[in-house]
């Protein structure tokens, strides 16, 4: 008897040693397309991604917004896929779609019930091996980003923040434009430029296939044989931009007038690259700042000083050196420079002040119960695996050990991050304003 | 120990898996998938705590919510006070403070929320037993504090400001109102009075009276078993008493007679917010609700039939759902499309069409088999959240469903027939019985609304659902606008006067959010503009020369031109209302309102681009005092109000020296403090280089 519970103790142990973590397997198709596999069988379903290797910062500076723009030429149909059937097809068999692009990758997924996985399988094909790119779709997309760039960042409050942050803060690198781009360099395109660009970008050996769910990893690697393996391999040199930021030495300040009803801070500090060491220190700074009612900046601003209504920070981690946001937006009658005033002196204390022991414990377990956070859905797996490969160097299985790298950073180094980059001749500074402050009607 | 029937089959329509590809058609749907329910067990403390745990095994988290199942509760003159009292659960107890709270809860990288009918809250497995002693705490000993319920009635009346305005949210209480009646529980809604009503102690009361075990239900999911939940329950919700807790009977809203047609007025709206529907006696759980959900989503789910005809095949808006839903009071169906106004009717005259063709027609076989994929589709990936299933175990209790309800649920879609579904479509989706609302433009719209009423007749509401008597308000017979304005410029010292001002020179300060700032104004008739605003060490510029104008500002310049040129022109001219004419600005006396305690005459001005404002006249003496218009962003819609008083005399001709502006939450008043008349003004700064 004693011996069954032993061997039971035994045997539990070993399972609880490989929770949470994620099992996959990863390979190229002939053609280049690398592919990631998660088999998990306890809900029916199975989330399909596909990750394109392009953002706007692939783009040149006179044809911004290209590949953002392209996100949308995608949904145009194919010979085989009519205009509007691939919302269509996966809302009616009760799944879930949708895409979106940053700086540096444009993404598709799909999630699906199990038995509907080879329909997002063609879906996903189709659009990789022959997209419809003719007048018609252009036309109908030129109009709809147009209205987008006006609904999420021209008359949405604060929806310039990213744009503005941006152009002020990069003087050189192709983050110096967001994805949105501008309207007039898609009116500007010819047919030409872009089948040009699909040929570049939208090929197998500059994708990621990554799908994770109810599958068998044999079923599954011989039907993306079948639907991705014919997809000829890319031909086209794939540019990358190879341009350094100069390092920022002096403060840059300025102001904008928005569609807002309070005012609000920006600031924003050059950070280097996702997964640099100094990338691990940053999100613990970042936590300890902001997440939590407990955090600095909240505890501080929003409950006791009550200056703000809202303040957050917020790591841009990107493939190349990006940006640390710390925004708020002031309260009733507060002016910003009062509240940029109690952000910095937040700011300062931690650079000047070792954070406590039992600081330091809390931000580890805030960071740990992240990491286990994002792996509740097949479609947060299905991306994470994703996005380890594609710019982690191909280090895939980080989503299995990343908390090792959290666990290096010591609290004496996020007293010195805070010290090297968040600091004034490293920062952009911007007011928003309300639009009302410079619309002011005279007397009557 | 319960146990949810293992296994369920999908539909399966013959396989393709391996097949020759051929890319030209869509693959068909595969292999039937199994859906394995999880197991859950379940167990009842004796104060009548009833906790079930669904254990998961997949990451080291577990979640805790607790539930309670009262009655629904009306709330009267002030409404709002119970989600308060469910905010305040969150800021403290008889022995911590709110920030000991935060503080407690971050260092375990927990997440704690609460509401007036539970908390949840979630932590790594191995945190597990601090969790639970925290929210056994807020839940046993909460402690509501004074300056904490200020906060929360500042920020709610802020979130009210923002969104009262907002056509959802007008249209969200215009169905509940009329749906379920005024003094129904469902049809309540805060205001600005009613928050300023709620006081700490009816806060308090709540809390005492309603967190009670004896209504309560707590799910357990992840990573723990039955006996390491029940050890932890027992340790920290044993002490909590139970007490008898107080019921509400609701009488059943009926359906009306007839169609009824609503409107809200927003004078600038472009798009009309259109809701068709009516309250629907569907209870959760009946054995109507997964036919009926089948009828529902023929007409108006996903991508069917009033999204394929409204949008697809008219392309009157971006998209046209519908909704049923079940309750364990009283359900509702509800048509909802945005739509140009133009096309208002067209729309509502169509919902009107569909509603009609799924109660008259048989739905057909193919149309059926995708609506039951849709629902398969959406059932499955609702599975994925092991919360879910914690929800399917406490809804077979408490709405006493049979034990197989849910694990039943896709073989009773697969059954459910054309003719089943049309019986539900006739029950509960009713096109001669429902309101017909439309939040919009009632100028356009009304007169072409009036025959889908079953009296010929449309209703007006304000914002707050209120119904209006558009007479009352009405202009008085026999006053023209030309009067109104004409007897204002002979108040502020008549149109030769006015006309005589060749050029002038205002400076004020003003007041924003807690800044300041300056501003200086020089005007030269009959076209020439200059501003400047000196605000928190920053200048900005606006200047017009002509058919030229330009804004300078930190940001750089930027030429106004178009409609915003045709703007600026008007709103530059001090003495506008003198020159309407010259504007082509149209004017209509369009009723008579309370300013200030005051009688005042409301003048509509239509722009040339047909954008409408109005200015509001004091009946006795003449004076304008009030401009409003409206200022639209997808962010919201505001009405901007500008409130003019202190009229003084400069040169022979009154102005307002002091203004109060209001937009949303926005406040902003500014005081003249000086103004000169024909002074000469030196030409050089209206260059626009």
């Amino acid at each position: 008897m004693k011996k069954i519970i032993l061997l039971f103790l035994f045997f539990s142990s070993a399972i609880l040693a490989q929770q949470g973590k994620i099992a996959f397997e990863e390979y190229d198709l002939d053609n280049g397309l690398h592919v990631i596999l998660h088999q998990n069988n306890s809900t029916p379903i199975v989330a399909i991604t596909v990750t394109y290797h392009v953002g706007s910062k692939n783009e040149q500076p006179d044809r911004t917004g290209f590949a953002h723009f392209f996100e949308h030429l995608m949904f145009e149909g194919t010979e085989n896929i009519k205009r509007g059937e691939y919302f269509q097809m996966i809302q009616n068999a009760g799944g879930q779609l949708n895409a979106y692009t940053s700086f540096d990758q444009t993404v598709y997924y799909e999630v699906l019930p199990s038995n509907q996985t080879e329909l997002g399988l063609w879906m996903e094909s189709e659009r990789m091996l022959h997209s419809k790119i003719d007048s018609i779709g252009v036309e109908t997309q030129r109009g709809v980003v147009k209205e987008e760039r006006k609904q999420s960042l021209e008359n949405r409050p604060y929806g310039s923040i990213l744009e503005q942050t941006f152009s002020h803060a990069f003087k050189e690198h192709p983050y110096r434009w967001t994805p949105i781009g501008s309207a007039q360099y898609i009116d500007q395109a010819t047919i030409e430029e872009f089948r040009d660009f699909y040929k570049t970008f939208y090929v197998p050996n500059n994708a990621v296939l990554s799908i994770a769910g109810d599958f068998k990893i044999d079923d599954m690697k011989k039907l993306v044989q079948k639907y991705f393996g014919e997809i000829p391999k890319g031909s086209k040199e794939i540019f990358r931009p190879n341009v350094v930021e100069p390092k920022q030495t002096a403060e840059i300040r300025d102001t904008v007038f928005d569609n807002i009803q309070l005012p609000a801070v920006v600031m924003s500090y050059h950070i280097p690259a996702q997964g640099t060491p100094d990338y691990y220190a940053l999100n613990m700074l970042t936590t300890l700042l902001s997440t939590g009612q407990s955090s600095r900046f909240y505890k501080e601003l929003v409950d006791n000083q009550q200056k703000a209504l809202f303040v957050g920070s917020f790591p841009f981690s990107l493939e190349d050196p990006g940006l640390f946001l710390v925004y708020s937006i002031t309260n009733m009658g507060v002016s910003p420079d009062d509240l940029e005033k109690s952000v910095t002196d937040e700011i300062k204390k931690v650079q000047e002040n070792l954070i406590s022991e039992n600081e330091f414990q809390k931000l580890k377990n805030q960071i740990e119960n992240s990491f286990y956070g994002d792996k509740t859905s097949v479609l947060g797996i299905a991306q994470s695996l994703a996005n380890y490969y594609v710019f982690f160097d191909g280090k895939t299985n980080l989503i299995n050990t990343e908390l090792e790298n959290y666990k290096k950073v010591t609290r004496e180094d996020i007293k010195r991050v805070a010290n090297e980059y968040l600091v004034k001749d490293n920062s952009t500074v911007l007011y928003y304003l309300p639009k009302s402050a410079n619309q002011v009607k005279e007397g009557k | 120990m319960k146990k949810f029937f293992a296994v369920i089959l999908f539909l399966a329509f013959g396989s393709t898996v391996f097949a020759q590809l051929n890319r030209s058609t869509p693959p068909q749907p595969g292999p039937a998938p199994k859906i394995n329910f999880s197991n859950y067990e379940k167990f009842e403390l004796e104060n009548g705590l009833k906790v079930f745990v669904v254990e998961n095994n997949k990451l080291p988290i577990v979640s805790f919510s607790l539930m309670l199942d009262r009655d629904p509760i009306v709330e009267g003159e002030n409404a709002g006070y119970i989600s308060m009292a469910g905010d305040l659960m969150r800021t403290g107890t008889k022995s911590k403070t709110k920030d000991q709270l935060d503080e407690e809860i971050d260092f375990i990288g927990a997440t704690i929320s609460t509401s007036s009918t539970g908390v949840y809250a979630s932590s790594l497995k191995k945190h597990s037993d601090k969790l639970v002693e925290i929210i056994s705490d807020i839940i046993l000993n909460a402690e509501f504090r004074q300056n904490e319920l200020d906060k929360i009635k500042k920020q709610t009346l802020s979130n009210l400001q923002y969104a009262k305005d907002e056509p959802g949210a007008i249209a969200g209480r215009m169905t509940s109102v009329l749906y379920f009646g005024k003094g129904h529980p469902y049809a309540e809604f805060e205001t600005e009075e009613s928050v300023e009503n709620i006081t700490l102690d009816l806060c308090k009361q709540y809390y005492q009276e309603y967190f009670k075990p004896n209504i309560a239900y707590l799910a357990i999911v992840g990573d723990i078993n039955k006996s390491e939940a029940e050890k932890l329950v027992k340790k920290y919700f044993e002490n909590w008493q139970k007490s008898e807790v107080k019921k509400f009977n609701y009488e059943t809203p009926e359906l009306p007679e007839g169609n009824v047609v609503a409107i809200v007025d927003r004078p600038n709206a472009v798009q009309s917010t259109i809701r068709v529907g009516h309250p629907a006696l569907l209870k959760i759980g009946a054995p109507d609700v997964i036919p009926s959900n089948l009828a529902n989503t023929v007409l108006g789910g996903g991508v069917f039939r009033l999204f394929e005809n409204l949008r697809e095949k008219h392309a009157y808006t971006y998209g046209a759902y519908s909704n049923l839903s079940s309750d364990e009071l009283i359900g509702s169906f509800t048509a909802f499309a945005d739509v140009k106004n133009a096309v208002t009717d067209s729309a509502v005259s169509e919902i009107i069409y569909e509603m009609k063709r799924i109660r008259d027609e048989k739905i057909p076989e193919k149309e059926l088999q995708k609506a039951k994929n849709y629902t398969n589709g959406n059932f499955a990936i609702s599975l994925e959240k092991p919360e879910t299933i914690a929800r399917f175990a406490i809804n077979i209790e408490r709405y006493n469903l049979p034990e197989n309800y849910y694990s039943d649920y896709l073989k009773k879609v697969a059954t459910a027939s054309a003719d089943e579904i049309q019986q539900m479509a006739q029950k509960y989706i009713r096109p001669e019985n429902s309101y017909i609302i439309i939040v919009g433009n009632a100028s356009e719209v009304a007169d072409k609304m009036k025959k889908f009423s079953a009296n010929n007749e449309v209703k007006f509401y304000d914002i707050y659902a209120n119904e209006i008597d558009p007479a009352a308000n009405a202009a008085p017979e026999g006053v023209n606008a030309d009067d109104i304005i004409n007897k204002y410029l002979d108040a502020i010292g008549g149109r030769e006067k006015i006309n005589s001002i060749k050029d002038i020179a205002v400076e004020s300060n003003g007041s924003m959010q807690g800044m300041t700032f300056t501003m200086k104004m020089n005007r030269v008739e009959p076209d020439k503009f200059y501003q400047e605003i000196q605000i928190g060490g920053m200048t900005q510029k606006t200047i017009m020369n002509g058919d030229k104008a330009v804004s300078i500002s930190p940001m750089g310049n930027q030429q106004i031109t178009g409609e915003d040129l045709t703007k600026l022109k008007y709103d530059s001219d001090v003495n506008s209302t003198a020159h309407l004419e010259k504007y082509d600005i149209k004017t209509k006396v369009t009723g008579k309102e309370k300013i200030n305690g005051k009688d005042a005459y409301k003048v509509e001005l239509t722009m040339p681009s047909g954008e409408k404002r109005y200015d509001f006249y004091d009946v006795e003496n003449g004076l304008k005092v009030r401009e409003a218009k409206t200022i639209t962003s997808p962010g919201g819609s505001f009405e901007q109000i500008t409130d003019l008083l202190d009229y003084k005399e400069f040169g022979g001709v009154k102005f307002a020296t002091k203004m109060v502006q209001t937009m949303g939450p926005q406040k902003f008043e500014f005081d003249i403090t000086s103004v000169k008349i024909n002074n000469g003004v030196n030409p050089s700064i209206f260059e626009i280089k």
